[in-house]
């Protein structure tokens, strides 16, 4: 079987705009579930509400498309109830790190077994380009018409801190690494977070002189900065560039994990 | 083993264009039935997945399907006796 064979080929062309970094991400994910040789009746995609929550429609597998921010309270309750299922919850950034914050924590710090993918386009997309915790300080967006003002959410920082088992971060454009980062998260027992920096060029692009997908692809790409080398250029106390974020497996670690097989 | 674009879930966003290694993706010009401007594919025998896919018997680089949003390419079988350009590489 292959990954194509997992998509719900009636429901395709999907609805993402033109060179939405989801469907890359899709892509990935049903290549590391295609890996791990999951049976499609053991598997569950739960999402919460916006862009990225539509991704579970678009897959032949049971799915919740849940309340908004509460996809991982829901994927809790079914790994609690059907502990032999392969939980994957896709949800993005307002639905992560926004309304279901307190969730994300808790799921975090409870360790339970599944594998979250959050598809972070630093932008509330579906409404309209509204500013998102994750907006970057001086990006313009609807909410933010003269530069966003706050600090944004480092979210794989977050589930460092929560205390998930597996942290990576890598961007829409390093899909091989993607695809290797999700499956090392599926294969790792407890909460596997991997955030995914994505585009949108609709709504983020837009107002933010990134027009093209190809310019804001290379925008991610030249922002990204692995975290070897970070951690080298601070340790020597050289200067970071402006606007840069780690990528890579930020932690992997065995904290107790709830809610796996014995 | 041929490269083929779906142009009934191709968007235009040329990501296939940035990813290549072989530059086999060029932007199109024409817009099709869609109202859309799809790359055109550039000497498609190049590609190492048509090529050796069938050899090797995985996919071998594949990040323009990986990366494609739509899921508009893929390789497929050609027909029996279809007629191909063969490019051969020193």
């Amino acid at each position: 079987m292959s990954a194509s064979e997992w998509f719900r080929e009636d429901r395709l062309p999907h609805i993402y705009c033109t060179g939405c970094g989801n469907g890359t991400v899709i892509n990935c994910t049903l290549a590391a579930v295609e890996e791990m040789g999951w049976k499609r009746d053991e598997t569950v995609f739960v999402s919460g509400i916006g862009c990225s929550s539509r991704a579970p429609g678009y897959i032949l597998t049971d799915s919740l498309h849940t309340t908004h921010g509460r996809a991982l309270a829901f994927a809790t309750g079914v790994k609690m109830a059907r502990p032999e299922f392969n939980v994957v919850v896709f949800t993005g950034d307002g639905d992560l790190a926004a309304i279901g914050g307190n969730h994300f924590i808790h799921a975090c710090r409870r360790n339970v077994d599944m594998t979250v993918v959050c598809m972070n386009n630093q932008i509330y997309g579906m409404t309209g380009g509204q500013g998102s915790p994750t907006t970057p300080p001086g990006a313009i967006s609807t909410t933010t018409p003269y530069g966003a003002s706050e600090p944004a959410f480092d979210l794989a920082e977050l589930a460092v801190a929560a205390g998930a088992n597996y942290v990576a971060r890598w961007t829409s454009y390093h899909v091989k690494e993607l695809t290797k980062a999700v499956t090392t998260g599926m294969q790792t027992p407890g909460l596997a977070f991997v955030e995914v920096r994505t585009q949108c060029p609709t709504n983020y692009g837009r107002h933010n002189k990134l027009r093209t997908v190809p310019a804001m692809i290379e925008h991610i790409r030249s922002h990204a900065m692995l975290v070897e080398k970070y951690n080298r250029l601070t340790a020597e106390g050289k200067p970071i560039p402006e606007g840069t974020f780690t990528v890579g497996e930020l932690v992997r670690r065995s904290r107790p994990a709830m809610g796996v097989r014995r | 083993m041929k490269l083929v674009i779906d142009e009934s879930r191709c968007k235009g966003c040329n990501l296939c264009v940035l990813v290549c290694p072989y530059g086999i993706f060029a932007e199109g010009t024409e817009l099709n039935s869609r109202g859309i401007v799809s790359p055109v594919l550039d000497r498609p025998e190049r590609c190492t997945n048509c090529r050796l896919q069938a050899l090797y018997g995985r996919m071998l680089c594949g990040v323009c399907r990986m990366i494609c949003p739509d899921q508009a390419i893929a390789w497929v079988e050609e027909r029996p006796f279809e007629p191909h350009r063969v490019e051969v590489e020193f």
